[in-house]
């Protein structure tokens, strides 16, 4: 006969209270590293802290916030901020889905695509930014002669500079780089439908049509909103590709907000006013988060010990 | 259509649900090999531009009209983005803090998760460690430039500024949600019986999670340790701000050629960029099957 040890008492206290003893480790981590620079930050926000206007942090209150309100660059650049992640994140998960709907049955060469179509999220954004800057100028970059094969004539698109073309290659960059974020996603939730499924569908005559739309899609929308949550929360902090692709201009046309924010922190040292909208931007994005979350977490069942 | 063999065995999912065949979408088979052609059309022009760009000579680089092979390739960029332009040390140092990070945020994310998914201490700190990850890094950068530069040196006796360190411990606070998340949903969609039966067996709470859970959530956590090393691999902001020198990442040194004041290098840049991707395709040969299987996220439920 098998016979139970007797735990000893610091053996037992930690199985008692193990449930905080797990999730603490990570909790605390992220406290450590966060609670001092949000309470920092919060205070300049409220503060005038202005490299060009000398070492004294005067209580300002709300001018801050005001200061950011009042510019017309910071309004146009949220706007843009909104357009822009909407319009890139509903094109990553139109191609995404699309792909992983492609890729789903195992076909020969299938495994190679595969490790291929992972590549451009291991290359940093700051390097996409650059090269697809790199594609776009004129006279050498490749853009115009590749446009050059499929529309007839010389093509001759000023990308860095004419309007809807520069917004196209913005977003063509950052999709070139995070389809594969949506397509791994959307395909490992694909994979986990299962057959009988299809099959009961196809037994009760539905049309591939009808059996997308009805069974498809309703069990793979918790899977495209947590990878939908993901992207947009990343979306809307879009730097990086500005940084190296345009510098935020002609003038303030590609401006972000993350980059208007960097912008009003580093280069022109109102620090106060752009924490203060970093705040602001911050709660704009929870309001969004949190109402995709709040419908994330409802259709699982608790499997609790 | 038809002629398409299926392989139950490799698309067979963790646990669960077995998976596949048959009548799924009909995505026409012609239709279908066009839009993967397409794709990828799409995705190797800018990766052989960068591949083609790194063995041009200066000349070439920026020509007109824009030349799609050189005559005379060269290894000179090679030499020098990895020797003159940071290449070594950002890469090594990118390769050790991108391997600690994962190993730190799937340790620490791993356990909070089953924590949350098994003993609920769940969802508010779900939405929590979520909102780490939405501060926009520009409201935050100050205090913690202050914090690594300053404060800690004052409050603890070490500087992390420019350290591998400080960038570890920073990285591993941005992976986190991620980690904790996928980790989540997947131990919520694992069902339970198997740890309560080692439970009844005598195994002890934490037995039954490193015996039991962990080992049958590996596919969700090799693909939550892809996503944290992707993460730190192509961090750049935080590491332009904190990682000046000592500690340079492979994204500064990159960042550096890009925007260099004289003028981009992007033969240098591409060079180093096709030096990165070395490590990232060894991994995503390595992960490839189990990144897709582990990350159905628990979602779905049949």
């Amino acid at each position: 006969m098998r016979r139970r040890r007797r735990p000893s008492a610091a053996s037992s206290w930690v199985d008692r209270h193990i449930g905080w003893l797990l999730v603490s480790p990570a909790v605390l981590v992220v406290l450590a590293l966060t609670i001092f620079p949000l309470a920092f930050s919060l205070w300049v926000a409220f503060v005038q802290y202005d490299f060009t206007l000398g070492p004294e942090h005067p209580w300002v209150g709300l001018d801050n916030f005001r200061e950011n309100w009042r510019d017309p660059v910071w309004r146009s650049s949220l706007w843009r901020t909104a357009w822009f992640s909407v319009t890139m994140v509903s094109v990553e998960l139109l191609l995404g889905l699309t792909l992983a709907l492609a890729m789903l049955r195992p076909f020969r060469g299938r495994r190679v695509l595969m490790t291929m179509f992972v590549v451009p999220l291991f290359i940093s954004p700051v390097v996409v930014g650059g090269f697809f800057d790199l594609f776009m100028r004129r006279p050498y970059g490749v853009m115009n002669t590749l446009a050059s094969w499929v529309w007839p004539g010389t093509v001759t698109i000023n990308f860095s500079n004419d309007s809807p073309w520069l917004y196209i290659v913005l977003i063509t960059a950052d999709v070139w780089q995070w389809t594969p974020f949506m397509f791994v996603i959307l395909l490992a939730g694909l994979a986990a439908i299962p057959d009988t499924l299809y099959e009961a569908a196809d037994l009760d005559g539905a049309k591939p049509r009808q059996s997308f739309f009805f069974v498809t899609l309703p069990l793979l929308l918790p899977i495209i909103l947590i990878a939908v949550t993901f992207r947009l929360i990343d979306a809307v902090k879009l730097f990086d590709i500005i940084f190296t692709l345009t510098r935020g201009g002609p003038g303030t046309d590609t401006y972000t907000t993350s980059y208007y924010l960097y912008q009003q922190g580093f280069e022109f040292f109102h620090l106060g006013q752009g924490t203060a909208g970093a705040w602001m931007f911050l709660i704009m994005i929870s309001f969004i988060s949190f109402w995709l979350v709040r419908r994330l977490l409802k259709p699982v069942e608790e499997n609790t010990l | 259509m038809t002629d398409l063999v299926v392989d139950r065995k490799r698309t067979e999912m963790p646990g669960s649900v077995r998976v596949v065949r048959g009548s799924r979408i009909r995505f026409g088979g012609i239709a279908r090999f066009v839009f993967i052609g397409l794709y990828c059309a799409f995705l190797l022009l800018p990766l052989y531009w960068m591949a083609v760009t790194s063995i041009k000579s200066q000349d070439d680089q920026l020509s007109d009209p824009p030349v799609w092979f050189p005559k005379d390739p060269t290894s000179v960029n090679y030499a020098d983005a990895l020797n003159r332009f940071n290449g070594w040390k950002g890469l090594e140092n990118s390769l050790i803090i991108a391997f600690t990070t994962t190993f730190l945020a799937v340790a620490l994310g791993t356990a909070a998760a089953y924590s949350m998914a098994r003993y609920r201490t769940g969802k508010h700190l779900a939405f929590w460690f979520l909102s780490q990850r939405m501060m926009p890094g520009i409201a935050v950068i100050i205090p913690i430039f202050l914090l690594y530069s300053r404060y800690s040196e004052e409050w603890f006796g070490f500087g992390l500024i420019d350290t591998r360190t400080g960038l570890v411990l920073l990285y591993t606070v941005f992976a986190l949600p991620f980690t904790v998340w996928m980790m989540y949903a997947y131990f919520r969609q694992m069902p339970p019986e198997l740890e309560e039966a080692a439970l009844v067996d005598g195994c002890s709470r934490f037995q039954a999670l490193a015996k039991v859970a962990w080992p049958l959530a590996a596919p969700g956590i090799v693909s939550a340790a892809a996503f944290a090393f992707i993460f730190s691999w192509t961090e750049f902001l935080f590491a332009q701000v904190l990682a000046r020198d000592h500690a340079v990442t492979a994204p500064v040194a990159l960042a550096g050629m890009i925007t260099f004041f004289q003028g981009n290098l992007y033969g240098q840049a591409s060079a180093l960029t096709m030096v990165t991707l070395i490590p990232a395709i060894l991994l995503g040969m390595l992960v490839q099957r189990h990144l897709v299987r582990g990350l159905t996220l628990g979602a779905v439920q049949g």
